[in-house]
């Protein structure tokens, strides 16, 4: 084989998943088992299109740049890839605290298994300040943290102990390249994928010394910090979401800004109304 | 919270801003405070005394020891003063009062027969300091995002620049720092500072001015160091990032005339002096990133970089010649004896396939390139790493990383935290695959390491320091701050060690690791690991009675159960094996092989509960060093057993 020719061979087999979700829709590969790929657009890791990344080095352009979810289901365990546009490194050394090889990132990957009114919960967790409508409420929620499960565990009892049973810790948390990985129980999700189900990623960033308000998530501020995203406000009436998903069609991160920007900010004390309201999306839904 | 706890906090609020009144108004809600308290607890079968692994016997009050308990606190106090200002502190009590030490003030007495158990020094007192204070502002200049005056990290150049301080030192270093954007949404930006040197470690014997260490030199407070850098974007693919750094010391120059005689304006005297370079560090770095949008598999990262060091000899006492080349810096001549500046080069390219063909399947390639004489000398002295490598100093249990300075710090960390060995000279290449899928994730690592160092009959007794241990696999395990500081239990090559006089060197490296969920239990899951480096020094030319030759097996397995939502526990198996021909010894008495074999236990729980982290490892090593007697040296054996538990609670 010449040089150029394989040259080209590589591309061409390098290129080849990357072309296939270069297409129109974001969604691809919707299976019977629930499984598919959605893509959202780089570029849109600034919330309500004003939150800027907080000042220090380790918060690395492109890191809570959603750009991709994917749903494995696999026997009787479900493996979540959730992917952004930078490199994961573990800058504090997550060894050190039982983690689980990164340090920065977190997501919560919310599942709406039913689309019903009257089911699941509206409010987000806590230190997220979402919401979610009322027939799109969440039945369970995936956390991909780089904390060990103790700590989110603990996390949870403390800060999350009414939606416990809600609350999936993965069995297998870590870091590839660009993507988050957890794999959970199908049983713990209430049983294996369907391509009725709804989704929702809400990226946030792993904060060790969280307020007792917040289930370890990094807050937004008016400016940002050495540690704190900034463009928002210095009250919890604005998402503390650096990027989302938004259902398919028009420009997705107008729609992106439009929807984290819907909330009352005069609200010094917000009520849950006063607070951003998210979507599910449902990529296999007919 | 109840009315008494909430009146304590007010009363602390009170307190903390008492001093910045009236400018802080008390208006809560922009007021952010945060506290933490850290207790640990060591034991050791030895009789050593403290809640430090690895400190510095230097110092008459030290803290280091394996036997005690200590708890620190801390406060956080931040501010929004206004919608434009910001301000912040961070008070912490001092590390290294024992939960013993009931009576300590602080009173030491040197010399003095004190009985009152007041006599240990301030280190034991358990004083709160002031640990930071900074003033963030955002004035309305063009560009200008920010402008900071106070303490920081230093987090925001480079590993090979200047780096990021240490944990523990975390805010120690102060600065102005002006952060600007020149084109919207960071397309380009840019940051300069100007830095005060710490007055230990940044310099020629580890310090910038201080007569008592150097007799050369006496003045610290007019050292600064400065650094810019900039950032930007072409495209969404590719970014770019500049930083250049310029470590200043003076000193007062000795010949000012006012110094040197009568104060007369005959001899030129006129109540002035002048200042005189004692060290003159220069380091400077372009680094880009390729992630291209089309192809969103592939990620390529590259930086080159360039180091001048100076060092006056007229200010700065050689410790490569008076100090047994324990040094941190070079002290370069030219052919006529004259000080000229250590320069030096560095460039690695890292190309990084993430999982292209959706097989679980991940590859890194690195090629990296450090000169001989590259050397940051305000670098990250730990707790970063810049190469792919898992290099030689990691183990099982313990892990670290490479870094291109000298001054590396490997003290003041306890047995069971990381180790960095410094990479100057390293050229060579990495390549890594990864596999991971469901409960499996595996990698397989391969590196080559060449020397630029490699070199016959260097000057290590006035030009390159060596840091006295040259050769022999470190034992990061062995360390112990007490007697063995000065490596009287043959603890191996000081992971600073970069220049030895003879030298012609390769090394193999290869790493097998691997982590499997179990999938019957809860939070089940086991790790392993084998590692095989093959290290060889020809040493002096033209014989081979001095080669050195370097074999190391590790191999290393860990189980972890969850027993509860909150519980983790961990028990692993670590055991060690270094084959090493010709390792101690030197040209004029021969060089005698030696044989190590150490097997390392550890037990280990994580607790979480109600806000509350609780942390208990217990290990036992037991290491068989066996030396050749013809050569006049005796084996040893380590039969170690340590344990350390942490409790700590923040809010």
């Amino acid at each position: 084989m010449t040089p150029s020719r394989a040259r080209l061979l590589l591309v061409a087999l390098l290129a080849a998943p990357a072309v296939a979700l270069a297409a129109d829709s974001p969604v691809k590969g919707c299976s019977p088992e629930g499984g598919f790929t959605f893509a959202d657009p780089a570029g849109d890791d600034d919330g309500p299109g004003t939150y800027t990344y907080p000042t220090d080095a380790v918060y690395k352009p492109g890191s809570f740049d959603v750009t991709e979810l994917q749903v494995v289901p696999k026997g009787g365990q479900v493996e979540i890839r959730v992917t952004v546009k930078s490199r994961i490194e573990d800058p504090w050394d997550s060894a050190a605290w039982n983690g689980n090889g990164f340090s920065v990132q977190m997501a919560f990957v919310h599942i709406d298994t039913d689309h019903q009114k009257g089911s699941g919960v509206r409010q987000g967790l806590p230190g997220t300040n979402v919401r979610f409508a009322e027939d799109e409420a969440w039945d369970r929620v995936v956390i991909i943290s780089p904390q060990g499960p103790a700590r989110v565990n603990s996390e949870i009892g403390l800060k999350a102990s009414q939606w416990k049973d809600r609350i999936v810790v993965p069995r297998v948390t870590r870091a590839e390249g660009r993507t988050l990985v957890a794999v959970v129980d199908a049983a713990s999700l209430g049983g294996s994928p369907k391509p009725t189900w709804g989704w929702q990623v809400l990226m946030q960033s792993n904060e060790g010394f969280p307020a007792k308000t917040d289930l370890l998530t990094r807050k937004v501020n008016e400016f940002e910090g050495q540690h704190r995203f900034g463009g928002g406000t210095d009250y919890d009436n604005d998402p503390h979401v650096i990027d989302i998903l938004v259902p398919p069609g028009d420009d997705p991160v107008k729609k992106q800004h439009e929807i984290l920007s819907k909330y009352d900010k005069a609200a010094n004390d917000p009520k849950p109304e006063d607070l951003a309201q998210v979507p599910m999306v449902y990529p296999c839904a007919k | 919270m109840t009315r008494t706890a909430t009146a304590l906090r007010a009363a602390l609020v009170a307190a903390a801003l008492a001093p910045l009144a009236p400018a802080a108004r008390a208006d809560t809600l922009a007021f952010d405070m945060s506290g933490k308290i850290y207790t640990k607890y060591m034991y050791q079968n030895d009789n050593t005394q403290g809640c430090l692994s690895l400190s510095n016997p230097f110092w008459v009050d030290n803290i280091g020891g394996h036997n005690g308990a200590c708890t620190e606190f801390e406060l956080n106090i931040k501010a929004n003063v206004g919608p434009r200002v910001t301000a912040g502190v961070r008070l912490q009590s001092r590390w290294g009062a024992l939960w013993q030490d009931w009576w300590e003030n602080g009173d030491l007495k040197p010399g003095v027969a004190d009985t009152s158990g007041e006599s240990l020094g301030m280190n034991h007192a358990a004083y709160v300091k002031l640990r930071g204070a900074y003033i963030r502002v955002a004035p309305p200049i063009p560009t200008v995002k920010w402008v900071t005056i106070g303490s920081t990290d230093y987090s925001m150049w480079n590993e090979w620049t200047i780096g990021k301080a240490r944990y523990i030192d975390r805010e120690n270093g102060s600065g102005v720092f002006v952060e600007g954007e020149v084109l919207p949404r960071k397309t380009l930006t840019y940051t300069v500072g100007a830095m005060a040197l710490p007055k230990l470690w940044a310099g020629p014997g580890w310090q910038t001015g201080l007569r008592d260490n150097d007799p050369l030199a006496s003045l610290y407070g007019t050292d600064w160091a400065f650094a810019a850098k900039v950032e930007g974007r072409l495209g969404d693919d590719l970014r770019l990032r500049a930083v250049g750094a310029w470590l200043q010391d003076w000193e007062t120059d000795r010949y000012s005339p006012m110094l040197t005689g009568q104060p007369s304006s005959d001899r030129g005297a006129d109540h002035s002096v002048g200042l005189s370079t004692r060290f003159r560090g220069l380091n400077g770095t372009l680094d880009a990133v390729f992630t291209p949008a089309a192809l969103d598999v592939i990620q390529v990262s590259a930086l080159v970089a360039a180091s001048s060091n100076y060092v006056s000899p007229a200010y700065a006492t050689n410790l490569v010649s008076s100090g047994q080349g324990f040094s941190p810096v070079l002290f370069r001549t030219d052919k006529a004896g004259r000080a000229v500046a250590s320069n030096g080069m560095a460039a690695k390219l890292l190309v990084e396939l993430f999982d292209p063909w959706k097989a679980g399947l991940s590859l890194k390639a690195e090629y990296f390139n450090i000169g001989s004489e590259y050397n940051a000398v305000m670098g990250s002295r730990r707790e970063a790493d810049v190469l792919l490598t898992e290099g030689m100093i990691t183990g099982g249990f313990t892990r670290g990383g490479q870094l291109p300075t000298l001054n590396i710090a490997n003290e003041f960390v306890d047995w069971d935290e990381p180790w960095f060995e410094s990479c100057i000279g390293w050229h060579g290449g990495t390549l890594l695959a990864e596999y991971a899928r469901g409960s499996l994730k595996t990698s397989l690592e391969y590196t080559f390491i060449g020397y630029n160092t490699n070199k016959q009959d260097r000057d290590v007794a006035t030009q390159y320091p060596d840091f006295l241990y040259t050769h022999g696999f470190t034992d990061t395990t062995a360390f112990t701050a007490d007697s063995d500081y000065a490596n009287v239990y043959d603890r191996g090559r000081d992971p600073r060690s970069v220049y030895t006089r003879w030298q012609d060197r390769r090394t193999h490296l290869a790493v097998l690791n691997a982590s499997y969920a179990i999938p019957a239990a809860r939070g089940a899951s086991l790790a392993g690991k084998v590692k095989v480096v093959d290290d060889r020094d020809g040493r002096k030319a033209g014989t081979t009675a001095d080669d050195y030759r370097g074999r190391s097996l590790l191999g290393f397995l860990a189980l972890t159960l969850q027993p509860t939502a909150e519980l983790k526990t961990t028990l692993g198996y670590e055991y060690t094996r270094w084959d090493e021909k010709n390792r101690n010894g030197n040209q004029s008495t021969g060089f005698y092989d030696s044989k190590t074999y150490r097997h390392t236990a550890r037990a280990g729980l994580s607790y979480a509960f109600g806000g509350a982290l609780l942390g208990y490892t217990l290990e036992w090593f037991r290491k068989d060093l066996q030396r050749d007697a013809a050569g006049g040296y005796y084996d040893m054996k380590w039969n170690v057993w340590r344990a350390k538990a942490t409790v700590e609670a923040a809010w």
